[in-house]
């Protein structure tokens, strides 16, 4: 028996059974779809973080002030301490080999305000490294003085929501801005990013990290952004900054160093798991639709048993009549995957349409695994029934 | 028709075709199982947040700095216009507050001796432990001293202690934390962890002490308790009024205990729902599968359902019967899917005791549910149809 007419003797039974093929197909088709679906999902998920981290630098370090000891880790996020973590500690590891840009940020809310028009407002104080760093980019007037380390200049960039909000309609640049009693010269407006990894910019200011030491009476830095030149590698360099802080702040090594690749490494691990649980859980309908395959297949096969023994009469080995009934389910899967994933292309493309921010794409190992996995739960559930018709004897069949 | 006679008709259909209701069961049952799994694990996470959440009482109100309109995470950012212990202190002249705990919070080495550990600190006053229920092992928690010129007293937790003292006992030693001295005056019982947390690992000192130690003039939080039998949100408008009437302007958030649940709840139930959404999928396919085997049965039986109508059978009984016999397959696939549940749950709670229970009443009450809408939904058109056989024809049909 050829291929051709394997095919052709199925597409005859699936035509004739038109109802039961339906059912079946809906059935395998929405299992497929449900696991591409999910599993792009959180793959879209995956992939818009891991691009947020990327456009961020891979060779970043975050150096926060203070250290937990506990059993249970965690790094100290409140960035209070007993021994401040200062500017000078920055330029210190500056000097430092392997280190390309140190940016001290100093973060504080204060209320910013124009004439009657005011707002609470995130506070940064920082450098320009910060604004490379970050990838934030200037859409008019100028950025921050190169000397925003060493001299407490009263400017300050704005976010794009606040130059509307405080602003609108007159252009914010050179004019004043009120900041908790002190007056800045709007310098610059950052240019829309909107959040970034949790921090929205359009709703903050930015000042020379000098000028915030003096506006919120602290030499405390929050955070140390670290981006290395890559002449250096990261463990020496990492080792080198916890030493050098040791000496600078006499004998303790009170701070915590993370790098941007460990915070992305352990984001991807936890989207992955979730996706593999996600997916694991939407192709449990796969199985439930193997179930179904082999009931109908063993009904099938009840009402066909004369047909069955007839072929085996004329000449069909056991190996033909098991291969023709396998191979029915496995065209009946074939063309319900088809369908399914065209189903999840269409939802794809209009979730696309929709929310293009996210941008859904479906790996390739989604598809295939989908649809790898609808193949092997209609071999699976098919072999018994197709066993069954096999072993039919074709004499009792046909006396009958 | 009796109750028993339409039972042991539906019992002799369904033994009929053993095999193919036994995998038409099968196949419901892990949709039901996959849905009520997933319902039960949504819902226990979601009992076990808003318990971790509640275990505080329900009458507690908590004030940060920064009006919240903007960002989050205001209270560990640096600010001008915080909130100080003198507005901690000013809200106890409230009548309806029955005490406040200021909070401040940061990490310090803590020394005795030779060992030193590097640790959560929280500056607290001596209400934090009726406030936060925290137990104490030894001795007692931080005293009721001034706001603003405590004692220097550090209460340890369980897991700190241990660590800079072994199984000795620590009452009345002295350990240096960044340098300055404090006594040490209890020792609380353990208490686990709380939002990822170890709370057994903190040292609690008097806020005025933390501040001073961490160089700031504002608390990152002020919980307070308040009597009972008010209404959340009433104490909300009495405490803004009074830090207002103290600040000037709104620059504050007051968070209530039913604000957050509120919340939580959101969040929590969307989490359940998706849960329930992806279960239901394998739900969807196991009804179909109901449904062919039905309409299939159906198809088979025609003369028999001939023979009844001949014989004077009502089609509403036939109905009855036919939806009967679907819900008893569906039933059937409910309970199997519930066992299997159950058995889950045995094998988990074997390597995870302190899992909370999946198998509960409303997951059972909601499988079963499931079941018998299901049932009667996907034999309602085969029913239909099998009532609406002309006698004539379906005896014909042999």
């Amino acid at each position: 028996m050829t291929i051709n007419d394997n095919i052709a003797f199925n597409a005859q039974l699936l035509i004739r059974h038109r109802w039961r093929t339906t059912l079946l197909m809906l059935c395998v088709a929405m299992g497929v779809s449900a696991v591409v679906l999910l599993v792009s999902v959180g793959e879209s998920a995956r992939l818009y973080v891991a691009r947020e981290f990327s456009m961020l630098g891979s060779n970043l370090l975050i150096i926060l002030p203070g250290k937990k000891q506990t059993s249970g880790g965690g790094i100290p996020f409140y960035g209070t301490t007993t021994r401040d973590l200062t500017l000078q500690d920055a330029a210190s590891i500056r000097q430092l080999s392997g280190v390309d840009s140190v940016a001290p940020v100093i973060a504080g809310t204060a209320n910013a305000s124009v004439g009657a028009r005011s707002k609470n407002v995130m506070v940064l104080g920082s450098t320009l490294d910060f604004l490379k760093a970050r990838q934030l980019s200037i859409a008019m007037g100028a950025s921050l003085p190169d000397d925003a380390e060493s001299v407490s200049r009263n400017v300050v960039l704005i976010g794009s929501n606040l130059a509307q909000e405080l602003f609108a309609p007159h252009n914010p640049l050179g004019k004043m801005l009120t900041i908790d009693d002190y007056r800045f010269r709007v310098a610059g407006v950052l240019a829309i990013r909107g959040e970034s990894l949790g921090l929205d910019m359009r709703d903050a200011v930015i000042l020379p990290v000098k000028t915030s030491e003096r506006l919120f009476n602290s030499f405390s830095l929050f955070r140390i952004l670290i981006s290395l030149n890559g002449l250096t590698d990261e463990k020496t360099v990492i080792s080198d900054i916890y030493a050098l802080i040791k000496k600078r702040h006499q004998g303790e090594e009170d701070i915590t160093i993370v790098t941007q690749q460990s915070m992305m490494q352990a984001f991807n691990n936890i989207m992955v798991t979730l996706t593999t649980i996600v997916g694991l859980l939407g192709s449990v309908s796969l199985v439930v639709a193997g179930i179904l395959i082999m009931n109908l297949s063993l009904i099938s096969v009840q009402q066909r048993r004369t047909e069955i023994g007839l072929l085996k009469a004329l000449g069909a080995s056991q190996h033909v009549v098991l291969t023709l009934f396998i191979s029915e389910s496995i065209i009946l899967v074939m063309l319900a995957s088809a369908i399914g994933l065209g189903f999840t292309q269409v939802l794809l493309l209009l979730a696309n349409y929709w929310w293009p921010t996210l941008s859904f794409s479906t790996p390739l190992w989604a598809y295939l695994s989908a649809v790898c996995v609808a193949l092997l739960t209609a071999v699976l559930f098919s072999y018994l029934p197709a066993k069954q018709a096999a072993s039919i004897s074709p004499v009792e069949a046909l006396r009958k | 028709m009796r109750a028993s006679d339409t039972l042991s008709w539906v019992k002799h259909a369904v033994l009929a075709q053993r095999s193919r209701n036994f995998l038409t069961v099968l196949g419901f049952a892990i949709g039901i199982s996959a849905v009520t799994l997933l319902a039960a694990v949504g819902d226990s996470l979601k009992q076990y947040v808003l318990s971790e959440f509640t275990q505080f009482g329900s009458n507690i109100i908590g004030v940060t700095p920064g009006k919240s309109d903007t960002m989050g995470i205001t209270g560990i950012l640096r600010t001008n216009r915080g909130i100080t212990l003198g507005d901690a202190q000013s809200l106890l002249t409230l009548n309806e507050v029955t005490g406040v705990v200021p909070v401040v919070a940061g990490t310090a080495e803590i020394k005795y001796r030779n060992l030193t550990r590097a640790t959560e600190l929280v500056g607290v006053s001596h209400f934090a432990a009726k406030a936060w229920k925290l137990e104490v092992a030894q001795g007692q928690f931080l005293p009721e001293d001034h706001f603003t010129h405590p004692r220097a007293f550090v209460v340890l937790g369980s897991k700190l202690h241990h660590e800079l003292f072994g199984d000795y006992t620590a009452l009345g030693e002295s350990i240096r934390i960044a340098g300055h001295r404090f006594t040490i005056v209890g020792v609380l019982a353990p208490k686990g962890q709380f939002l990822g947390m170890d709370l057994d690992e903190m040292a609690y000192i008097p806020a005025a002490k933390g501040l001073s130690m961490f160089n700031r003039t504002s608390l990152m939080e002020i919980d307070l308790l308040y009597s009972p039998s008010l209404e959340s949100a009433y104490m909300a408008g009495k405490i803004r009024e009074h830090l207002i009437r103290r600040h000037g302007v709104e620059d504050f958030t007051i968070v209530t205990q039913d604000q957050m649940l509120d919340t939580l709840d959101g969040i929590l139930n969307t989490i359940r729902f998706a849960g329930i959404a992806i279960g239901s999928i394998s739900l969807l396919v196991g009804s179909v599968g109901i449904y062919s085997i039905l309409t299939i049965s159906l198809w088979q039986r025609r003369n028999e359902v001939g023979l009844l109508r001949a014989l004077g059978m009502q089609q509403s009984l036939l109905i009855r019967l036919f939806l009967a016999e679907a819900i008893f397959i569906a039933l059937m696939g409910g309970s199997v899917g519930l066992i299997v549940l159950a058995l889950v749950q045995v094998t988990l709670s074997t390597f995870m005791p302190q899992l909370p229970a999946l198998l509960t009443l409303y997951s059972a009450s909601l499988g079963i549910g499931v079941s018998i809408f299901i049932g009667a939904l996907a034999g309602a058109e085969p029913a239909f149809k099998a009532s609406r056989l002309p006698p004539i024809a379906a005896l014909r049909a042999q």
